[in-house]
């Protein structure tokens, strides 16, 4: 006791008090700043557009003015626009949920020749940029007469993403192999052994990746703003481009108040979702 | 809180119940062996077709585009051979852009990985709270580019904007963010807000780093810095591989530029500041606002070439430096 009192260094237990002391005040003002853009923007959405071109900053509007939310969803055909999102996003994550699952056991647990090659385009093909490859492909589909439907996301739904089939591919190739057997040895065949067997087992990944594709397309910009006219867009492409005045100028604080009201959902899923989402997140980047 | 709780999907535990058979069950007979070749092809044609469809057949298409002059409306279109990809080396706006985007490439990918892994680091301390702290850094990495935008656009806002604010309340002047030149930073900073993602990714494997590891290192007097620098950094090295390709391949193709434009249009040429007028900004200009297909079908095989060649490169330089541990338990 009194040796350590003697020592011209603090003594161990204060230097490691304060030590986290430092920790915590950086991780907070870390965590502030990461939170800072979202904040602002719920403010900026309650706001006058007064306040909202003000040179001096407002910091905190002078009355809240929560009806701005019930306005920006009145401004533009908010509902509507939510649900296209919404059949869009549906119609994507659960194609191209149980078409990766499909293609990923093939690579799991069956082979044949040619297996290695394909595998090495898969994962290939999961670094071509896919702006590169939407261009042209927004260009054949406008020839398909396929502009302003939702045929696109069917057909990209039903073609698997890589991504998703390397998660099922390294799920379904940790399950063990008596698993099948037995049913081979009974006669069943693979597409059965899939559905009934495997599939059935893969629920953390199955829902992981409907989260993941689920997400995607309701933060995509680009695809519906390319394929869909201005009615039946998604919110995304709606909340970017619809909060102006008939003068084409933006309104500011609607539009603030729309894309807060656009991104909670998104925000609430991860929330639900943490453990499936991140588990199939750091797996991917594990490769 | 169940952020903390990072498993692999596919270190789940195996089943041993019938573990007692012999190998005498799996001899393959001929038919069988035809019949889980045929299987393989049926379970896998579901991609083999989309990616022959959807990804082979649209590059095709644009390389056959790049050697004309077709802009989707006109009949009068030619082939002009290599005349495309003769213009681009001429193109001087073509260059500029170009050069923008390796900058961006360059800046934003290693801050992102640094700002990540760091974050990863203080968020793998024994603290209160971590899992809160952890998920409330990631929540950014889920917000969509078009909440993004509009969060940094009104953040950033000269008059309005909080950051201007700050700097008035500080004696400084305020910037304009969002035009030139500062529009560069404001773009760097977006990618920087969604590196929650790398801090999640670095995590899983900050965990996979043996105790043992640390605690050797820790015998032998090694300052904390030297044991970051020298065990857990080699052994993160193939997640910070990852990281990077996939951090280069998503500076190429971001869309921010337009989304931080004042009026959003993918046509992009007159509403984005020079200074974030990126190489697929401009493909984005020839494509919508000239109508230029040909031309901008060019540009786009230069960029997949380019980012070909950059992976190859970004793989050859780190090949003697990324180390892979071979976990014994994987090859069970």
């Amino acid at each position: 006791m009194t040796a350590t009192s003697l020592n011209p260094k603090p003594p161990v237990r204060v230097r490691i008090r304060v030590n986290r002391l430092v920790l915590y005040t950086v991780l907070v003002v870390v965590t502030g700043l990461f939170l800072g853009p979202f904040g602002w923007l719920v403010l900026t959405g309650l706001k006058t557009s007064a306040e909202t071109a003000a040179a001096p900053v407002h910091w905190v509007p002078e009355v809240f003015q929560w009806h701005n939310f019930a306005d920006a969803y009145k401004l533009i055909d908010f509902l509507g626009y939510a649900r296209n999102s919404l059949i869009i996003a549906l119609i994507y994550a659960v194609l191209v949920t149980l078409s990766s699952a499909w293609v990923g056991y093939g690579f799991a647990r069956l082979d044949a020749p040619g297996k290695k090659t394909l595998f090495g385009i898969l994962i290939g093909s999961m670094m071509l940029p896919q702006m590169i490859t939407l261009l042209p492909t927004y260009l054949i589909f406008a020839k398909l007469g396929m502009v302003d439907t939702y045929w696109p996301w069917v057909l990209w739904g039903l073609s698997a993403a890589p991504y998703l089939v390397f998660l099922f591919r390294q799920f379904f190739a940790g399950l063990p192999r008596e698993l099948e057997e037995a049913a081979i040895v009974d006669g069943c065949g693979y597409a059965q052994i899939f559905w009934r067997i495997f599939l059935p087992q893969s629920w953390p990944v199955l829902s992981a990746s409907f989260v993941i594709a689920f997400t995607w397309t309701w933060g995509d910009y680009i695809a519906p703003q390319l394929l869909l006219s201005t009615d039946r867009t998604t919110l995304a492409v709606a909340v970017m481009t619809s909060y102006v005045t008939t003068g084409g100028q933006p309104v500011t604080n609607l539009q603030a108040a729309g894309s807060v009201m656009y991104v909670v959902p998104i925000l609430l899923i991860f929330l639900i979702a943490q453990r499936g989402f991140v588990a199939g997140m750091s797996t991917s980047g594990l490769k | 809180m169940t952020v903390d709780q990072i498993s692999s999907v596919a270190d789940r535990p195996r089943s041993t119940a019938s573990a007692g058979r012999g190998p005498a069950a799996d001899r393959p007979r001929s038919s069988m062996t035809t019949r889980r070749h045929r299987a393989f092809y049926m379970f896998t044609s579901p991609w083999i077709i989309g990616f022959l469809l959807l990804t082979i057949v649209p590059m095709a298409y644009a390389l056959w585009l790049s050697f004309t002059t077709f802009d989707g409306i006109s009949p009068n279109w030619h082939y002009v051979g290599l005349g495309n990809y003769r213009e681009l080396l001429n193109d001087s706006v073509t260059w500029d852009a170009l050069r923008r985007a390796g900058l961006f490439a360059v800046t934003s990918v290693p801050l992102s990985i640094v700002a990540g892994l760091g974050l990863a680091v203080l968020v793998n301390r024994p603290l209160k709270a971590r899992g809160v702290f952890r998920t409330l850094l990631y929540l950014p990495a889920v917000v969509p580019p078009v909440g993004a935008g509009i969060a940094f656009k009104n953040l950033f806002d000269q008059n309005a904007g909080a950051t201007n604010g700050v700097l008035t309340l500080f004696g400084f002047d305020a910037l304009g963010w969002l035009a030139d030149p500062y529009a560069r930073y404001v773009l760097i900073m977006t990618v920087l807000w969604g590196a929650g993602n790398i801090m999640i990714i670095s995590l899983a494997g900050l965990q996979d780093v043996p105790r043992e590891l640390h605690e050797a290192a820790r015998i032998d007097g090694a300052s904390a810095w030297r044991t970051f620098r020298s065990i857990t950094v080699p052994l993160l090295s193939p997640v910070l591989l990852f990281q990077t390709v996939t951090g280069v391949i998503a500076s190429v193709q971001t869309i921010m530029p337009l989304l931080l434009a004042p009026i959003a249009s993918t046509a992009g040429t007159t509403t984005v500041p020079q200074s974030n007028y990126l190489y697929m900004i401009h493909v984005f200009a020839q494509y919508f606002a000239l109508g230029r297909y040909g031309y901008a079908s060019a540009l786009l095989w230069v960029l997949f070439a380019l980012i070909l060649i950059a992976t190859g490169l970004i793989f050859k330089f780190t090949s003697g430096v990324v180390f892979y541990n071979v976990d014994p338990e994987a090859k069970k």
